[in-house]
């Protein structure tokens, strides 16, 4: 038996959000890895899942809020949640450094999620016991 | 720990073939152990003289045949979907392993992911 408190997950979401179910179901796992007293190392986004980190998403007020909570959730459980870089500014997505770098009108980086490059995953990959991937699924 | 990279979407579509590419490159650059295998539609990617340029896009070929150079040990295609789309020895680029996607196959690796 693995001792549970040694447990520990890298979370990659690659769906966007109301584009596909992929935060939605990542929340849910991430809050039942909390709540089972288990650790979660870092939520890493790629490709469309970027999405999610943008400041400037603004669902209707009888819609889940989704980039909203995933904020919420990483704030109060101190988890670190990457974009990756290249994914990033593919889709428009930049943080006040890289909207300064290629001289942008605006940067939209939501709290607390930082921008970094895949050697974010691979470090996830070696340090959790487990990496979970949530896709668009088509 | 070795990790198997799966590509099952054709080139120039979405942009998750890409973007698995970039997985495997920067897996290979920590030294971290990586194959790439290509399976249903994916095996397209594996196809000599793409000409990408017509849709604006640059070829995919460039980015595969830098694979090893980055250090990724192995590109394996999925023998039955190279069948399926008419591709063999002579229509394929260099370098690539013919192989049944199957359960032995991957048990060689411990974590295989998808980019999307």
């Amino acid at each position: 038996m693995t001792d549970s408190s040694t447990v520990s997950f890298t979370l990659v979401i690659t769906g966007a959000p109301y584009s596909s179910q992929a935060p939605q179901t990542a929340l849910s796992f991430a809050r039942a890895t909390i709540n089972a007293g288990h650790r979660i190392d870092r939520v890493f986004l790629y490709g469309d899942g970027v999405h999610l980190a943008s400041a400037l998403g603004t669902p209707p007020s009888d819609e889940p809020h989704w980039p909203d909570e995933w904020s919420q959730f990483l704030t109060e459980n101190g988890v670190p949640g990457v974009a990756c870089i290249a994914s990033a500014l593919r889709r428009g997505l930049v943080d006040e450094n890289e909207q300064k770098r290629y001289e942008l009108p605006s940067s939209n980086l939501r709290a607390p999620f930082e921008i970094a490059g895949l050697g974010e995953w691979v470090e996830g990959r070696v340090k959790s016991t487990r990496t979970l991937y949530f896709h668009a699924g088509d | 720990m070795s990790t198997l990279i799966m590509i099952d979407q054709p080139p120039y579509s979405a942009w998750t073939g890409r973007e698995a590419l970039d997985m495997a490159f920067s897996l290979a650059a920590f030294d971290q152990p990586v194959s790439l295998l290509f399976t249903g539609a994916g095996v397209n990617w594996l196809r000599q003289n793409q000409e990408a340029g017509g849709i604006g896009q640059k070829s995919v070929e460039k980015n595969l045949s830098a694979a090893p150079i980055f250090g990724v040990e192995a590109v394996l295609a999925e023998h039955s979907a190279c069948n399926t789309y008419g591709l063999d020895e002579n229509s394929l680029i260099k370098g690539v392993t013919l192989v049944d996607a199957d359960a032995a196959l991957l048990a060689n690796y411990e974590h295989t992911a998808f980019a999307g």
